[in-house]
């Protein structure tokens, strides 16, 4: 099964060839993250530039600065690239002094849902008067004070204009949401449908917003830490580790090899239970009520093997600046963790030798490669559609760097592709644990939350491969170590975008759960 | 459908007998803390609340005041000061008055015993 | 200096069962009173069997993850007598987690109003109660300030163990125990 990267296969012309032509040469000892600056001009010259090069995707865009009440303090508008085939990021930052900047969406796609979101929290805007929609603060509900931004607010609320469809016969919408089935979380779909038909799909995803980036500045990144996790609590390890790397990046602070191992062991149990979690919601989809009882007996299995190895079931207080606050209990894992796994390993054997649950989940919810590629798409739901994505591979951080991985992947870009993609991801994890179990993986800081808190940083990225996919993260401190600014960026922000194309044409409305329970992502990892 | 069957004969029943009888995962639940009122200096309780990310532990006067409510189990006060805090254990916190969640900690004061 | 702390200062230990707050006045008192009674009348009138409906108002979907397991072989909440539903007007408890995102109000009293009477509101989650969530322009820190709280389940998420025991309680069929405990351990102790 070949896979595809998500630029353009094929060699690259030197990732010091494309730094000397934006105007800075790369340095031998340059890390995996090289920062540079791009004047305002030339941006939009850039980011052609940069859209072309091979083995690039447009990772995340968002802003910083602009406070209003700081003169002279522009909005720095900051990009992070993937250059996936080179194992680096590249993170440019230029200053807006205006209020536009040039369009980034026509050329990358990807990034039209952090235009909004940099719109609604910084009030500038791109290029060309393409209308924004409200994708990140609930509207001003009433009298009383409106909500705070990270910057400025915009002049005029966004403009919330959805794709005008034109159907044979009628088709109306009708508004889901955000109260809906029991047991999960608040969102509010727009259906628009002639019938049983989807026609289209948007997400409103701004009722969970609670401010989280606002809410960490002023914080050391230790009492951050505490926020990050709960921002999105299924993706706790995976958001957790991400900050934790780009504090650690600004406080150039190194954690020790058994930590990294013990954040990594932690991180592949995350993994482990979400698909679990995630085969359980597709069996209650498709009504097979067996499936799902079976599939849960995994989960809360995994469950109540991450609280005896970690000490809580979700991985909660795991992670830490500098290292992880716990280590594995080993010997609980090695004892309990096959029989979890085999619970879901059979599960699935049998799940995917019963044709009535089988036939529900082909060419159900096709997601193309193509529009996984031009949106940005992650994770799982990526290497559904044939993209080799998967930052454990292309950005090998400690504990991954030289540990061969076998990076899952499918064609067909349906919900079947992408129970199997988890699957396939679920074998390999156990293997990993294993591995850095016998490596040595044990609770360490590099050093002591007190040597580290006042320390002064300068700004740092981090990532991780969550469950859902890439987990981002950027930090600036400042010269005490409190935040100034904080970038989260949950695997969930790109891939809610995937869930709109996926459910459109062909699919009626009893495949919207199934969907959903194919991509497993969570609103409170895009609206916080 | 007969291979679904077999499989779960063959495993049997997992449900819980709670809350006819205790469940044994429990022991492996994080549990709020419990406070050891002897340890506890006006000094060592400041540190507590500021450690607390949950702003569940503020202090008035010479008691601790411990809001089980806000509590989250994350074991912060518990690692800054393993002698004075240690797990509660206790799990069924459910409250049906929201007074009944807030506790008050005797500290030592100034003429401690 | 809060006048409820004179008797720490005076030198002399505070009681080891912990009181609830002091009702300054026999009103006060009287009303917990009269609330207690009629949550006991509510419980009553449910029988062996009700109907619960959750409601988000903003949580990190750990919560959540934990409700859903009460249906879970595990724990099978309907042995005891529960019931999911989602229709708000099949409902007789409202189960809510999040600290209550103040854009949330209005659906979050349109699910309450929905429900006919008599129900319950259970709280649960420590968003839901007052912590990792200060009160502030996003959101409120706590449901209680928006519906009518009956009980009250802390925990980060709450495990389902604690959430069947915060049910059990809502409908009087287990005490609620945290009143007598004081979250203290004397030297010597375990």
């Amino acid at each position: 099964m070949t896979a595809v990267r998500p630029g353009l296969a094929g060699e690259a012309p030197g990732l010091h060839g494309l730094l000397s032509e934006l105007g800075r040469d790369a340095a031998a000892g340059d890390g995996p993250v090289v920062t540079v600056s791009v004047a305002g001009p030339d941006l939009e010259a850039a980011v052609r530039r940069l859209a072309a090069f091979p083995g690039a995707r447009l990772a995340d865009v968002f802003a910083s600065g602009g406070n209003p009440a700081i003169r002279g303090d522009h909005v720095v508008l900051r990009l992070v690239w993937g250059l996936d085939s080179d194992q680096r990021y590249l993170v440019t930052d230029s200053v807006i002094e205006g209020e536009r900047y040039p369009q980034l969406s026509d050329i990358a796609p990807a990034a039209f849902h952090e235009e909004c979101e940099i719109y609604e929290q910084f009030g500038i805007r791109p290029e060309g008067g393409k209308p924004l929609n409200r994708v990140a603060l609930p509207p001003q509900s009433g009298p009383g004070p409106a909500l705070p931004r990270l910057g400025r607010a915009p002049a005029e609320p966004p403009a919330e204009v959805h794709a005008p469809h034109v159907v044979g016969g009628h088709a109306f919408e009708f508004p889901f949401g955000p109260v809906r089935q029991v047991g999960v979380e608040s969102l509010y779909y727009g259906l628009v449908t002639s019938g049983e038909e989807i026609v289209d799909l948007y997400l409103f995803t701004w009722h969970k917003h609670r401010g989280v980036e606002w809410r960490m500045r002023g914080r050391t990144p230790r009492e951050a830490l505490f926020h990050v996790e709960r921002t999105e609590g299924l993706g706790a390890v995976g958001a957790g580790w991400a900050f934790a790397a780009a504090a650690e990046a600004a406080l150039g602070v190194d954690p020790p090899g058994q930590a990294m191992r013990a954040r990594a062991v932690a991180l592949e149990l995350e993994r482990l239970y979400n698909h679990a979690a995630a085969t359980a919601a597709l069996c209650q989809s498709t009504g097979l009520a067996v499936g799902q009882a079976a599939a849960e007996i995994a989960l809360e299995r995994l469950l109540r093997l991450n609280a005896a190895a970690f000490g809580h079931r979700y991985l909660f207080g795991v992670v830490d600046i500098g290292g992880v606050r716990r280590g594995p209990d080993a010997t609980a894992l090695r004892r309990e963790l096959p029989g979890a796994y085999g619970e879901l390993r059979h599960a699935a054997d049998a799940l995917l030798a019963t044709n009535s649950f089988v036939d529900r989940l082909e060419a159900t919810g096709i997601l193309t490669q193509e529009a996984a590629r031009r949106l940005g798409i992650v994770g799982p739901v990526a290497r559904a559609t044939g993209l080799a994505t998967d930052v454990r591979a292309d950005h090998p951080a400690e504990p991954y760097a030289g540990c061969p991985l076998a990076v899952a992947g499918a064609q067909s870009g349906d919900v079947l592709a992408r129970f199997q993609v988890m699957l396939a991801e679920a074998a390999e994890s156990v293997r990993l644990i294993g591995e850095f179990l016998q490596a040595g993986a044990g609770p360490g800081l590099t050093e002591s939350p007190e040597g580290i808190a006042g320390r002064a940083g300068r700004s740092g990225l981090g990532w991780a491969e969550s469950s859902r996919g890439e987990a981002l993260a950027w930090v600036a401190l400042d010269g005490s170590g409190r935040i100034t600014r904080a970038r989260l960026r949950p695997a969930s922000v790109r891939n809610w975008r995937g869930f709109d194309d996926a459910c459109r044409s062909q699919n009626v409305f009893t495949d919207i759960p199934i969907i959903e329970a194919s991509f497993w992502l969570t609103v409170a990892g895009t609206s916080r | 459908m007969p291979l679904w069957f077999a499989r779960g004969l063959r495993r049997g029943v997992v449900t819980t007998r709670y809350p006819a009888r205790p469940d044994p995962s429990a022991a492996e639940l994080p549990t709020p803390p419990a406070f050891r009122p002897d340890a506890l200096t006006r000094e060592l309780a400041d540190r507590l609340c500021r450690v607390c990310p949950s702003w569940a532990l503020t202090r008035n006067g010479d008691v601790l005041i411990f809001d089980v409510g806000a509590c989250t189990a994350c074991g912060r006060c518990r690692e800054a000061a393993p002698a004075a805090v240690t797990a509660s254990g206790e799990f069924e916190l459910a409250a049906t008055d929201p007074a009944h969640l807030v506790k008050r900690i005797p500290l030592l004061g100034e003429g401690a015993r | 200096m809060n006048p409820a702390s004179a008797a720490a200062d005076s030198g002399k230990p505070a009681p080891e069962a912990s009181p609830a707050l002091v009702a300054s006045t026999a009103h006060e008192a009287s009303t917990a009173e009269t609330a207690d009674a009629l949550r006991h009348s509510v419980s009553r009138q449910f029988g062996r069997s009700l109907h619960i409906r959750t409601l988000d108002t903003g949580s990190c979907a750990a919560c959540e993850q934990e409700i859903r397991l009460l249906t879970a072989p595990h724990y099978d909440l309907h042995r005891l007598g529960f019931f999911f539903t989602p229709a708000p007007r099949h409902a007789d408890l409202l189960m809510v987690t999040g600290p209550m995102i103040r854009a949330f109000d209005i659906a979050a009293r349109k699910t309450y109003q929905a429900m006919p009477g008599p129900k319950l509101v259970v709280a649960t989650g420590a968003c839901a109660l007052g912590g990792v969530y200060q009160p502030d322009a996003f959101t409120h820190g706590t449901v209680g300030e928006t519906l009518p709280v009956d009980v009250w389940i802390p925990g980060c998420p709450p495990s389902p163990l604690a959430l069947l025991h915060g049910l059990l309680v809502a409908v009087d069929r287990l005490a609620a125990k945290v009143r007598d405990l004081t979250f203290t351990r004397n030297g010597g102790d375990r």
